[in-house]
């Protein structure tokens, strides 16, 4: 008891302070106050694990190390000490670490229940399913609480489902089976309180094909004692396993009955009429009376009450299925086109009626669909010559021309069509907005910006058929206008980024980005519309606050995955477990995650401005090692949310492979992108440790030689193998398609001969002490090449008629270029710090010293070469840039706003706004290569 | 036309559509995870016959004996989906989770800008309990409403008889 007083009084006032100030992440003042109380109390086992934890946070690995591990070889086994240096071994990623700790104090307190639970947690982190097993039920043993039994039985399950020998079908029964009886055993003794638990069985049973099962037993009265709310879904969803279709249908029809508007209930409830109708096939008599059943069931929800979509809809879809099993459907419910039309008629003022009808057009054929379009169109009752008389036929009128261009009513159309469309769409939007769209809240999205959202989709059809930026830069400002007036329209914001990273302005794109306030995981599902795409732009201030905020998010869940299933075992929703486990491994492997890393290490790279020595420290401290390749290709995961985008292209012309074929491209761009970085790293580590080649056989050296060269045919074997496949350029037929990946860029530029022949010359160089004068002209003549590739580039910009059109590739291509020529600066002054300014100490004979000595100062000289070499063609770069061309706006691009009939204030703020942006984002653009180019010159200024 | 099913964690995949409404506000991951973890009955979301997300409501249960009660803590309906009684339908879900756990009532927080809310929550049957002082930090801080509803266990409707004097953020919760 004093004992513990004593604690506890150490804890409040000495040790509280600095676990206050690592949680606000003062680290260093932190550590002072541990070395001051250490000074005190120098043994106290919590104050030096503190002390770990500071440094840890500080950098300053290799002293936390020492210190944990003095530590951890006393064996610690008071709560606070083990939680703090859980913590650090959480930081390093030694979670096998922590199990030990806990294990080794178990044997000073055993039985010691709260350390049993920490224990269980530990193997929790590390997937260990039996370990989780043992400890669950050495914890139940100690304490009797069902959490801790079901704990085992969780681990049990787990072991079957996803353990070591999970895929051996025998074994998995096995564990299941055991898993089955624990459960019974728990429920013969009348033990069973939670509705986890129950839905744990009901898991265990269906994971082992036992539906007959527990279909009683949700039948049962403990089921639904502890378990009212169990949801009905799992009945209809065992139902449907047992083929109980008698059951099903009249199960379904009950809740449709109370609930009119569950699709799901409607989905299975039509296949349970199909099933049955082909159960009793002798007739087809019998087959039609079903479905004539279902459909008299169906009209009857629509008129039991107030009008809701879900019969309609419901008839729609059995329509469309009876197609599909040939059978007549017309003659049941009769013409799908006049369904259509019905429903429209009934649900068009709804914003939903295009989704809805959207589903079946897939269903019929492409003539049909146009037929169903200018029926629409007409149904709603605006023509060229009246406007919408109120909101409900404005939204039909939407409606229906949303559906018309998923039917294809727009292809085909001459420009003259699409533009007068166009004309119309704007007018429409203004005549809604002063109509209909008055005294709106901010938070407000006005009824007609639909018009203006569909407007910029046909804008963008206009502008890719001519290849000219004019209408889509309409477009824009027809965007912005909408945003004045309704300025949380997030769909015209993404439309807008669409179009700005389109034509390569990411200071217009970045604007808009903010604007949507986007954080947490949409960093993630949405990164793909912008930070993806920035390393391309060349604004290195924006790139870099976005990969800094995206990758703070993906650090802080990869450190806090470890805790999700832990919680969930705390609170016994065992449901969710392996829902966790596929999420936290979704987000661990995303590829945006491993690609935003990647950018923003060969960022850093590039963008290497100071002293040498600074400049290693800034490499070291990023820590590449380039020997280890860290990305698990096989796992890596999209979590792309593409459909955040609207859209209504025609439905027949969509690439259902787009998501698909991108992602396989961006990891391809990955495998190079990653690579040049190792590489890089190589070439750094390869030059910096002939520093201790002081004996020949230096090993340091020789592994890093090694490690370059393995990457240097890696890198080879990388290009030969994508080239091979042959990927092809998205198309971006529509607005909403994604960008080419930059993987086409990757490949088209000289990356691999470029760096494939700097790494054979720095080969050369460790091994032979050479730099022959083929070398020389090889290097040279790479990085002329490039130079001519970013001056070609910009002349050819310079002298189009439309200099934004094609901005963004030739932006590209610029930026490639300079970012090819910074690495390699970068990679030169390492190396003239090693060879050029100290000399050779490989050879120390005395006879061969003055062999050596001339033989050095050449290689110096011939590096300086190089440098030199660089340097003018940096200034040529350099130079070009000044020379780069505004982004011309065509003159009439006032006219055409004034001819939207905008009060002419707003249509001059809106003109010159989108100018001004397109023109800050020339200037930024070439500041930002500019610095990174003066900086490279100075670097290799010898 | 809805189908009504527990939230998931890859639901936050694509749950953007709803969440970049102004009204809406994207939690940290933590958030979201700890909701699921510890209430994960309480978080159900509606999905469209295209399998788009229309809305969701999360929620969760806290409170001793006669507070124990169910709560509100994000209701959402995507602007393509709204007057369709999706929001009335989550909220009628999470009222019989509610009941089901024998909770006194249910109660949730809105701003008190938010008329559209509060005029739904109001025809589903809550009324204004308290009001919130500067509950939503911001510029400015913005006031709430905790509003409640009584369930069936709380025969008398005690819960209900509102509050005369305003609260501070500090002392709910
Ligand atoms: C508030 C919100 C959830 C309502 O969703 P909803 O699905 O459109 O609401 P419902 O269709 O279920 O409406 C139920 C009732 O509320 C009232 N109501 C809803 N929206 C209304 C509106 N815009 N104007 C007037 N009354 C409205 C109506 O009485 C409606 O019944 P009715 O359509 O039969 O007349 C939705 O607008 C939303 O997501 N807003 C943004 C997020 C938000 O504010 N959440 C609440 C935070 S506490």
């Amino acid at each position: 008891m004093a004992q513990h007083v004593h604690d506890s009084l150490i804890y409040d006032r000495r040790l509280r302070p600095i676990y206050e100030l690592l949680e606000l992440g003062n680290n260093k003042k932190a550590l002072q106050e541990a070395e001051k109380l250490l000074k005190k109390m120098p043994v106290l086992p919590c104050g030096r694990a503190l002390k770990a934890l500071a440094l840890l946070r500080l950098g300053r690995e290799e002293e936390s190390n020492t210190l944990l591990k003095a530590l951890a070889e006393e064996k610690p086994s008071d709560e606070a000490t083990l939680q703090v240096l859980s913590f650090c071994y959480k930081e390093t990623e030694q979670l096998e670490k922590i199990c030990e700790l806990y294990k080794e104090a178990l044997k000073k307190s055993p039985g010691n229940d709260e350390l049993l639970a920490h224990l269980f947690m530990s193997y929790v982190r590390l997937d260990d399913f039996k370990s989780q097993q043992t400890v669950a039920l050495q914890l139940y043993r100690q304490v009797r609480g069902n959490p801790y039994y079901f704990w085992a039985v969780n681990s049990v399950v787990l072991q079957g489902l996803r353990g070591p020998e999970s895929s051996v079908p025998a074994k998995r029964s096995l564990f299941l089976a055991l898993a089955q009886r624990m459960v019974e055993e728990f429920i013969s003794q009348e033990k069973i309180k939670d509705e986890q638990e129950v839905q744990l069985y009901l898991s265990i049973l269906m994971e082992q094909g036992k539906f007959k099962e527990a279909l009683d037993f949700l039948g049962g009265t403990l089921c639904q004692k502890v378990y009212p709310g169990a949801h009905k879904s799992l009945k209809i969803d065992l139902f449907k396993k047992l083929n109980m279709w008698n059951e099903l249908n009249s199960y379904l029809k009950m809740n449709l009955r109370s609930e009119r508007d569950r699709w799901d209930y409607y989905k299975d409830y039509l296949t349970s009429c199909f099933e049955l109708a082909k159960l009793n096939d002798t007739t087809e008599e019998n087959e039609n009376n079903i479905l004539d059943n279902c459909h008299e069931f169906l009209c009857q929800l629509i008129e039991g009450g107030k009008r809701v979509r879900g019969p309609y809809l419901a008839r729609l879809e059995l329509h469309k299925r009876m197609r599909e099993n040939n059978m007549n459907a017309k003659e049941l419910l009769g013409d799908f086109a006049d369904l259509i039309i019905e429903y429209f008629r009934f649900f068009g003022d709804k914003q939903c009626c295009t989704n809805d009808i959207a589903l079946f057009l897939e269903s019929i054929s492409r003539d049909e669909r146009i037929t169903v379009a200018s029926k629409l169109v007409r149904d709603s009752g605006i023509s060229s010559t009246t406007l919408p008389q109120n909101k409900e036929q404005m939204q039909k009128h939407i409606c229906s021309l949303q559906l018309s261009r998923m039917c294809g009513s727009n292809i085909g159309l001459s420009q003259e069509h699409l533009l007068a469309l166009y004309t119309a769409l704007r007018l429409h939007y203004e005549h809604g907005l002063s109509a209909f769209g008055q005294n709106l809240l901010s938070t407000d999205m006005g009824p007609s910006d639909p018009y203006s959202l569909l407007a910029t989709h046909i804008m963008y059809d206009v502008a890719a058929e001519e290849g000219k930026s004019y209408h889509l830069i309409e477009a824009i400002c027809l965007l912005y206008y909408v945003l004045q007036n309704s300025p949380s329209n997030f769909h015209a914001k993404l439309l807008l980024l669409k179009i700005y990273h389109f034509l390569g302005c990411g200071v217009g794109a970045h604007q808009i980005y903010e604007s949507l306030d986007i954080k947490h995981i949409q960093l993630e599902s949405m990164g793909y519309l912008h930070c993806a795409l920035l390393p391309a732009t060349g604004l290195v201030s924006v790139a870099k606050s976005v990969y800094d905020v995206t990758l703070s998010f993906f650090t802080t869940s990869y450190k806090e995955r470890l805790e999700y299933i832990a919680m969930a075992y705390k609170y016994g929703s065992f449901s969710k477990i392996e829902e966790f486990m596929d999420f936290r491994d979704r987000l661990s492997n995303s590829l945006h995650y491993a690609s935003t890393s990647a950018e923003q290490l060969l960022l850093e790279l590039v963008c290497l401005s100071g002293a040498l020595w600074q400049n290693l420290n800034t490499y070291k401290m990023m820590s590449i090692h380039p020997a280890e390749d860290r990305i698990k290709w096989n796992e890596l995961a999209d979590n792309r949310d593409l459909s955040v985008v609207v859209r209504w292209d025609p439905i027949d012309l969509i690439d259902h492979n787009e998501k698909q074929n991108s992602f396989d491209q961006d990891i391809e761009c990955l495998q190079i992108r990653s690579h040049l970085l190792r590489l890089v790293a190589s070439f750094i580590d390869a030059l910096n440790s002939h520093d201790k080649i002081q004996a020949e056989n230096s090993n340091e050296g020789n592994r890093n030689t090694e490690v370059l060269e393995s990457l240097k045919t890696s890198w080879n074997e990388i290009f030969k193998r994508i080239r091979s496949k042959n990927f092809t350029k998205s198309s971006n037929k529509f607005l909403v398609n994604l960008l080419p990946s930059r993987l086409h860029a990757m490949l088209d530029m000289p990356y691999e001969t470029f760096f494939s022949d700097v790494a054979e010359f720095l080969i050369d160089l460790s091994i032979n002490f050479q730099l022959t004068d083929d070398r020389v002209a090889q290097l040279n003549g790479n990085v002329s090449k490039v130079q001519t590739i970013l001056c070609d580039s910009v002349r050819e910009n310079n002298d189009q008629e439309d200099n934004i059109w094609n901005r963004r590739e030739i932006q590209q291509r610029i930026v490639s270029a300079v970012e090819i020529l910074s690495l390699y600066a970068f990679v030169l002054s390492v190396c003239h710090q090693k060879y050029a300014t100290t000399p050779v100490q490989a050879k120390k004979s005395k006879k061969k010293e003055g062999v050596q000595k001339t033989a050095s100062e050449n290689l110096s000289q011939r590096i300086i070469g190089l440098m030199r070499h660089l340097k003018q063609e940096l200034q040529i770069c350099d130079n070009e840039l000044v020379l780069w061309k505004q982004p011309k706006f065509h003159t009439s691009l006032a006219e055409c706003m004034s001819g939207m009939s905008l009060n002419p204030q707003v249509e001059s703020s809106v003109t010159t706004k989108v100018s001004d942006i397109f023109k800050e984002n020339h200037l930024q653009t070439i500041k930002d290569l500019r610095n990174i180019i003066k900086d490279k010159i100075r670097m290799v200024n010898k | 036309m809805t189908t009504l099913r527990p939230f998931t964690c890859d639901d936050m995949f694509k749950f953007n559509n709803v969440n970049l409404d102004p009204l809406t506000e994207t939690y940290g991951l933590a958030f979201y995870m700890q909701y699921l973890a510890h209430w994960p009955e309480y978080f159900q979301v509606a999905e469209s016959p295209s399998g788009e997300i229309m809305g969701y409501i999360m929620g969760k249960a806290e409170g001793q004996r006669e507070n124990w009660h169910g709560h509100v803590t994000a209701l959402t309906v995507s602007p393509d989906y709204r007057r369709l009684g999706l929001a009335g339908l989550l909220m009628n879900f999470l009222e019989d989770v509610s009941e089901d756990k024998k909770a006194y009532f249910v109660d949730l927080f809105v701003r008190v800008s938010n008329k559209v809310a509060i005029n739904m929550y109001t025809n589903l049957g809550y009324i204004v309990y308290r009001t919130v002082l500067e509950y939503y930090s911001g510029d400015p801080d913005e006031d709430a409403y905790d509003m409640r509803k009584a369930l069936s266990r709380d025969v008398d409707k005690k819960s209900m008889i509102p509050l005369l004097h305003p609260a501070r953020p500090e002392d709910v919760d």
